[in-house]
């Protein structure tokens, strides 16, 4: 196979010094595939997030090496770095500049990465809003005058106008209502197909993970646990972890919840 | 039949604003019952948190409000009462949890002390002693063993899950006759927010308390409650027993709800509108028995 298009290697970081050191990502090691979309799935505290500022180079690892495309990325990264790995966080609220509409933020990230010939970027920003669903005619807008929806689709813009190949999705939908949520997820789906994009979806809802990861990471204070495609690892679970987390979800159907309690039933064998 | 707890008939809200009047709730009616527990579901801006606060009597205060309808706490209508009146309701009779456990209590004084006020309010002379000793006996009911740390603790040095069991103790200390919940456990991590609802569901049964379960998760909801509100735009479309809405959805706002939760088994994500003229279709109502 293919090069993986993005490689953790024996990726930690410590947070402080001496006793008073928190070792937030142990030994953390993973390759994701192009066009794959990899979840990362744990609990406040687990390390989910200090993996992803290191993918996206926010910070450096304390040991170990991140690999994009093959080679090595460096502790300060170069343009073209952070033109392939973009993030869209939980809340596009704090995310877009509240003072810029909706088209300078889009029309920035074009400026910045020198994408198409200036007299092009209107018209690019106009076909970046469309593909996301949007109307061309949004690029007017201030954030403000938008809703959780619609600025969350104007931050998956935002992420692709730079040409990304590697999208981190940091709890992209939770902060939406449900009917929304359903939108979102579809766009983000069809997206990795027609750009053949590649995702890092970083979420404590396992049900959406259930319908979006080709595999997933299973983190618990700072290590990875278990790491799977996803229908294996929500048929038979390895770790006792995994399984109380699936086993914690609130569901709405009957066949969820047989899910669920055969899962919880072999928890109690485990832990016994 | 005995009084029900809560009985809203009929509820209407709307807000004065610069750009004119908008309507919020355009008559609702819902009604709980003695140690019932009955959740209203619905998506932001469904005017769920609103009709909790109009039950405390806290949107009563703002002079902007318009409040039309009946609502009837142990067969008294709130209106009539006079806002000292309304005011000795709060913390005793009826109380309230909120998500974010974290930020629902006062940073700057100790959990003990914050205890201590709310017994208070039911009994103005407990001392100060017996006010931690009865908050003890509460703390254990929510499996919090090591009370005296606890209550000596500011919030900010115990986690989200304990504050959230904390609140809980909190709220149910004065024995109210009714608990609003309003989305307890959703800034919570799953594990942790499923003890916690384990926890609150047992000791609403224990003291018969009736609860009024505000949530936009429906897969809470469908392990918390009894009877459930759909409320979508300011109206009830659909209400009925927890299993009967559940299984059998008729309203297509409900439909499409339920379709859209992502589900533990599979099945990749739904295409469904966000939204559709067939969500404002009349009321559904499940079954007569369950409203008894």
């Amino acid at each position: 196979m293919s090069t993986p298009i993005l490689e953790l290697d024996a990726v930690s970081k410590t947070f402080g010094t001496g006793a008073d050191a928190v070792h937030a990502a142990q030994s953390i090691s993973f390759a994701v595939n192009r066009g794959e979309c990899l979840a990362i799935v744990g609990e406040s505290g687990s390390g989910k997030s200090t993996v992803a500022n290191m993918i996206l180079g926010i910070y450096p690892p304390t040991s170990g090496e991140i690999r994009l495309d093959g080679s090595v990325l460096p502790a300060r990264r170069q343009l073209e770095h952070r033109r392939a790995i973009q993030l869209v966080q939980q809340n596009p609220l704090s995310s877009l500049n509240p003072k810029r509409s909706v088209g300078a933020s889009l029309r920035l990230a074009l400026d910045v990465h020198d994408i198409g010939a200036s007299s092009e970027r209107a018209k690019l920003v106009g076909a970046l809003l469309e593909e996301v669903g949007l109307p061309a005619d949004f690029a007017r807008r201030s954030p403000a005058a938008l809703s959780g929806g619609q600025r969350q689709r104007v931050a998956i813009a935002r992420a692709l106008a730079c040409q990304s190949q590697i999208v981190v999705l940091d709890e992209p939908t939770s902060a939406l209502d449900v009917l929304v949520q359903a939108r979102v997820l579809k766009l983000l789906n069809q997206l990795r197909e027609t750009r053949n994009l590649t995702f890092v979806f970083i979420t404590h809802d396992l049900s959406v993970v259930r319908n979006i990861a080709t595999r997933i990471a299973v983190f618990e204070k700072g290590r990875m646990i278990e790491l799977g495609d996803t229908e294996t690892l929500f048929a038979n679970p390895a770790h006792p972890y995994t399984r109380r987390l699936i086993s914690a979800v609130p569901v709405v159907t009957r066949e969820e919840a047989a899910l669920r309690s055969s899962l919880a039933a072999g928890l109690e064998e485990t832990t016994e | 039949m005995s009084t029900p707890t809560l009985d809203i008939q009929n509820l209407t809200l709307g807000f004065k604003g610069y750009t004119g009047f908008t309507e919020v709730l355009h008559g609702i009616s819902l009604s709980v019952n003695p140690g019932e527990r009955v959740a209203l579901v619905g998506e932001s801006g469904s005017g769920k948190s609103v009709t909790a606060r109009i039950v405390l009597g806290l949107l009563q205060e703002l002079r902007t409000a318009r409040i039309g309808g009946s609502v009837r706490f142990e067969g008294r209508e709130l209106d009539q009462l006079s806002r000292r009146e309304r005011h000795a309701l709060r913390g005793k009779a009826m109380s309230m949890i909120f998500q974010d456990p974290t930020s629902s209590l006062n940073p700057v004084f100790r959990i003990g002390d914050q205890f201590h006020d709310v017994l208070r309010r039911a009994d103005p002379a407990i001392s100060r002693d017996a006010a931690l000793e009865r908050a003890a006996a509460i703390l254990a009911e929510v499996s919090v063993r090591d009370a005296e740390r606890v209550l000596n603790a500011f919030p900010f040095q115990l986690s989200g899950g304990l504050n959230q069991r904390v609140m809980i103790a909190m709220a149910l200390a004065n024995e109210p006759a009714l608990l609003i919940a309003d989305e307890p456990g959703t800034a919570l991590d799953v594990t942790v927010q499923a003890q916690t609802l384990h926890l609150m569901r047992k000791l609403v049964e224990e003291h018969h308390t009736a609860v009024l379960f505000i949530s936009h998760n429906l897969g809470v909801v469908r392990e918390f409650a009894d009877r459930v509100y759909v409320i979508y735009k300011g109206r009830i479309v659909e209400q009925g027993a927890t299993r009967a809405v559940f299984e059998d959805a008729r309203h297509p706002y409900t439909r499409a709800l339920m379709a859209a939760v992502p589900r533990l088994t599979g099945g990749g994500i739904p295409d469904i509108e966000e939204n559709s003229p067939d969500f404002g279709a009349p009321l559904e109502i499940h079954d007569a028995e369950a409203r008894a």
